[in-house]
């Protein structure tokens, strides 16, 4: 099948090297200490993060630091088919790993030791790119919370499907069976926290892949950036300041 | 769960005997309720509902399927409800379970009517393309994104909602029936049918505090709550369904007191509910347009 046509474009109009359109919003679980919903092109998630606060589980508590805990669900009509499926399945605790390891590198847990830290992300629409959204909520969710971190960690996906590289893959491109590689990078530090790829690739080719998923992750970071220093503007003008 | 101290409990419970609540609002009065349709493209129909800090979201998907031997002419709607860990870190793992589980069998219960789908509310016949063969399967899923109480009534408005907002594809039947007894349907792709929502019920719950009751209670207000009775009702003033919760014992005339003024209520409640969502459609249609 054909990914990318010979006029460069892909199958939803995108040039290889465009992401989806971007929309993030702080505060969208009233209850929790910190929220976030972050949508890329037609992939939705909510993440809400709660603590720091006392550990659940005793036998958990680190005396040196902060437990960071992590879990990621799907909703049942976030899919094409519906499909009902258990909680607690292999992708999503794969997934849940993935996303507590990100956030944990960039999270100053030894500034919080004995307390607990939950991150909790529900994906309302999955089109492709689902961790990459994830974190990016996360990130944001973890900023709304007033936690504090490192660097903004920010994750985007690339491909390479028709000898040519792609920015952010939607459900389609990601299932055309072309490698995918995530990358999830501190931003400012420059450092790489998450790497991941399926499929084979040539050595060269995946250096350009990579290179193009870490722009797309400065984009992102960018974005996110823009997102908070509005959120703080518009705090600072409730408060009166 | 909700930590109050001595104070805080007194000075809810002593607000709702003076009929005002710790936020401004009478016994029987609603927090505002905000309607959004449209938000699962994926979905044939779906709504997001928001009173105060509680969020649900509602969608319909409905399949091609076979009728039940025993109700040759009427569809099948299943209802599930999940309850995101976002809502509440209780919720986390397996912790949600048993909310779910307690909320789908109860919005089964006002929604779907009995075992033999009489009373329902809503309409299963419609639902059937040709009897015995093959009807529509509506799948109904919840997710609860942000709890504060009163979950029951905002998962009944976003279903009512999800539901107004779903279009059934068009179906033609082919005259002539396959060698398997199964007829040839054409399903279309651009002529929906509009799913009649004027009998479907809204959901009262009136929760018990002290020797009064409450509309809408908030989760610090269900926390003190003795017992709840939710009503479901439709537009001709009809029970639909009836669902007692709660530890506490209630007296048979206390019962029928709460049901007349749940009646009274959802009359409200309805009009609020239907203004709310045509304006939602309204605005849909004009950004889909835009």
């Amino acid at each position: 099948m054909e990914y990318v046509s010979p006029e460069g474009l892909r199958l939803d109009g995108r040039r290889p090297m465009e992401m989806r359109q971007l929309r993030a919003e702080i505060g969208a679980v009233a209850k929790a200490d910190g929220s976030a919903v972050f949508e890329m092109g037609n992939t939705k998630v909510i993440a809400a993060v709660y603590g720091p606060r006392e550990v659940q589980n005793r036998s958990q508590q680190m005396n040196d630091q902060a437990l960071v805990r992590c879990e990621y669900s799907m909703a049942n009509f976030s899919t094409g088919d519906r499909r009902r499926k258990p909680k607690g399945d292999r992708r999503s605790t794969e997934i849940s790993l993935v996303i507590r390891q990100s956030m944990e590198a960039c999270i100053l847990t030894h500034l919080m030791p004995r307390s607990q830290i939950d991150i909790f992300v529900q994906v309302l629409q999955a089109d492709g790119g689902t961790r990459s959204a994830c974190i990016n909520a996360a990130t944001l969710a973890l900023a709304d919370a007033g936690i504090p971190m490192r660097d903004l960690v920010t994750s985007c996906s690339a491909g390479y499907l028709n000898t040519t590289p792609l920015l952010d893959l939607n459900y389609v491109e990601d299932s055309a069976g072309g490698p995918d590689v995530t990358v999830g990078i501190l931003s400012k530090l420059d450092n790489v926290t998450l790497l991941q790829m399926d499929a084979k690739l040539p050595m060269d080719t995946f250096e350009n892949v990579m290179q193009l998923a870490i722009e797309g992750c400065k984009a992102v970071a960018n974005y996110i950036r823009e997102v908070l220093q509005e959120n703080t503007k518009q705090l600072e003008y409730r408060r009166g300041v | 769960m909700v930590g109050l101290s001595v104070g805080e409990k007194h000075f809810i419970q002593g607000g709702i005997a003076q009929d005002l609540r710790s936020d401004g609002r009478k016994r029987l009065t609603y927090r505002h309720i905000q309607v959004e349709t449209g938000v699962i493209p994926q979905a044939d129909g779906s709504a997001r509902v928001k009173m105060g800090a509680t969020d649900v979201i509602g969608s319909v998907k409905a399949e091609l399927g076979k009728p039940n031997p025993l109700q040759p002419d009427k569809g099948k709607v299943s209802l599930y409800v999940d309850c995101s860990p976002t809502a509440a870190p209780m919720f986390e793992g397996r912790g949600g379970e048993e909310l779910s589980t307690e909320l789908s069998a109860t919005l089964q219960r006002c929604l779907l009517g009995g075992k033999n789908g009489a009373g329902a509310g809503i309409d299963l016949s419609s639902l059937s393309i040709v009897e015995g063969k093959v009807c529509w399967d509506l799948y109904i899923d919840c997710l609860v994104v942000s709890s504060d109480g009163n979950l029951l009534d905002a998962l009944g408005a976003a279903i009512k909602a999800a539901l107004s907002n779903t279009g059934i594809p068009k179906v033609q039947v082919a005259a002539a029936v396959s060698s398997d007894g199964q007829p040839e349907v054409d399903v279309s792709d651009e002529e929906f049918l509009q799913f009649d929502t004027s009998g479907v019920p809204v959901i009262v719950t009136l929760t018990k505090v002290g020797r009064h009751y409450i509309v809408d209670a908030t989760s610090e207000e269900e926390s003190q709550m003795s017992s709840a009775v939710s009503v479901s009702i439709n537009r001709e003033g009809r029970i639909c369904g009836l669902t007692k919760r709660g530890g506490a014992g209630l007296d048979p005339s206390i019962v029928l007191d709460m049901i007349s003024v749940a009646k009274h209520v959802s009359e409200q409640l309805i009009n609020k509910l239907d203004s709310e969502i045509a304006a939602a459609e309204a605005c849909e249609e004009e950004s889909g347009h835009g």
